[in-house]
């Protein structure tokens, strides 16, 4: 969960700083307890920024995003987490896959 | 793009390999299961590990060996060498080193009655030394395992007596890869599965390209399907010794999602260093249970690997592991993140494929393997493994 506020110009991602996770399980794993109806609302707020979003974390080097930024970034991983369920599957699930915790990230 | 019209061209390249279908019991049987310890996994070069995985003096991970009934110490010397040795105390054979990697700083210590070894294996430590009868400690250093590396991959052979090198033993995959910039690639993500399936079924099932435009219809809808070779036919196919690698070129008509489409734009390159690529997609196969999978990337080339690990006949654990150009800026390690994404959905297909083929090669409704030209590549996999097992021919039973 977000403590520091999302950067100015993308504060209106605020309501889904629920979704700013650090490791790839707890992506996967809001993904796989939300609503298609909750991802899709997800979706919909960050993909028209994400362009823009990209453009300002680009402007500091990956090991040294500041404090504000790593909520911003998080947003972005999971955004490429929900991005096949809403642009493919129309459900936060894949179809005939294994059980996802059997898929495991070895961190 | 080279026109994949011609049927049957590969078994015309390869007559020797013959066309007849492929004993299905090697998957399904424990006799063949125990025969295989022997006959192949100690007899072949396993890859287990990267340089990576042991960057400084000291840096050790533990690999186990299941099929070799054995656990594997691979660690850095003092002297910077890369060693394996049986993870096992020289005391009374309990099991050295219980951690998946660490560091040996000082000395690695038996968890039974603290022997201590250094980082290159020799006994450096026996808590009341003097109470023993004639201890030798500079003979009861760990038991080494024939260890090399090629290419930054860490190989071991579990022979007495390794009959080829390394490098004699990859042949003509050592050459295609000579000089190949492996490492300017970093392990960014590893994963382990564990399935109900026998590993050589996990290892066939995706050892072709016959399967994407239908298995994989819901993750890459149309991907798959070209025009002018609608069924996927491979770009090229290249046997050697031991090994084989088959390659695929990529669709150019099919349309990006949105997300991939702006993905496309951030991937950008890193390390200004192509892979030696024979198509745009390549599937290395290095007998026995390990794959390179080079993918031609926008700007810069990126490459997985899998190894497929047997627990026991029809038990295996499938180990998958990406490595990406070291990523700079958010947008770099985003577009990586979103082709690792799409690739892992993939998986997460194949491995229900490869439980449920096993299921049904258990039920011995069929006996065999019925394999068309553009799986030539499993034929000459299972070729090799007969040439090693001579279970069909003769030394079976």
């Amino acid at each position: 969960m977000a403590e520091v506020p999302l950067p100015e110009p993308f504060q209106s991602l605020e309501p889904f700083s629920a979704w700013a996770l650090a490791t790839e399980r707890e992506r996967r794993a809001k993904r796989l307890s939300s609503s298609m109806e909750e991802i899709q609302a997800f979706y919909d707020a960050l993909f028209p920024q994400l362009e823009a979003v990209v453009a300002y974390l680009d402007q500091f080097p990956l090991d040294q995003l500041p404090a504000e930024a790593q909520p911003l970034y998080y947003l972005t991983l999971s955004l490429v987490e929900v991005t096949s369920a809403v642009e493919l599957y129309h459900n936060p699930h894949i179809f005939e896959a294994i059980e996802p915790t059997r898929f495991r990230r070895v961190e | 793009m080279q026109a994949a019209t011609e049927n049957r061209r590969w078994s015309k390249e390869y007559p020797e390999l013959g066309t007849g279908p492929v004993p299905a019991e090697s998957c399904i049987s424990p006799e063949y299961f125990e025969l295989e310890r022997e006959r192949v996994f100690r007899r072949t070069w396993l890859n287990v590990g990267r340089v990576d995985d042991v960057p400084n003096a000291g840096d050790f991970f533990v690999r186990e060996l299941a099929v070799c009934k054995t656990s594997i110490l691979v660690i850095r010397g003092k002297d910077g060498v890369i060693r394996g040795f049986h993870n096992v105390c020289s005391h009374r054979s309990n099991k050295l080193v219980w951690e998946e990697r660490g560091t040996c700083r000082g000395a690695l210590a038996c968890h039974f009655h603290s022997w201590g070894y250094n980082a290159q294996g020799q006994l450096t430590g026996v808590p009341d030394e003097e109470n023993f009868h004639d201890l030798d400690k500079s003979k009861l250093g760990l038991s080494p395992v024939t260890t090399d590396v090629w290419e930054g991959f860490i190989f071991v052979h579990l022979g007495p007596q390794p009959q080829e090198t390394l490098i004699d033993y990859l042949g003509g995959v050592a050459e295609q890869f000579k000089g190949a910039t492996f490492h300017k690639r970093r392990l960014t993500h590893t994963y382990k599965v564990e399935e109900q399936a026998n590993w050589k079924v996990a290892l066939d099932a995706q050892n072709e390209a016959y399967h994407l435009p239908f298995q994989h219809r819901y993750s890459f809808p149309g991907m798959f399907v070209l025009k002018d070779n609608r069924y996927l036919r491979l770009s090229g196919v290249k046997l050697y010794n031991h090994h084989a690698v088959w390659s695929t070129t990529y669709n150019s008509e099919s349309t990006p999602t949105p997300t991939g489409a702006l993905m496309n734009q951030l991937n950008t390159a890193t390390t200004n260093s192509r892979l030696p690529m024979l198509g745009d997609f390549d599937f290395f196969v290095i007998f026995p249970n390990f794959v390179i999978l080079q993918f031609r990337g926008i700007e810069d080339d990126y490459y997985m690997t899998y190894n497929f690990w047997p627990l026991a006949v029809n038990r295996c654990i499938w180990e998958i592991k990406f490595h990406f150009p070291p990523a700079e800026t958010a947008g770099q390690r985003l577009s990586q993140e979103y082709l690792k994404h799409r690739i892992c959905d993939v998986l997460q297909e194949d491995a229900v494929a490869h439980e449920t083929l096993q299921t049904g090669l258990n039920s011995r409704a069929k006996t065999h393997l019925i394999l068309q030209d553009d799986e030539i590549q499993i034929r000459h996999f299972h070729t090799v493994l007969e040439d090693y097992m001579g279970f069909f021919n003769g030394r079976g039973h």
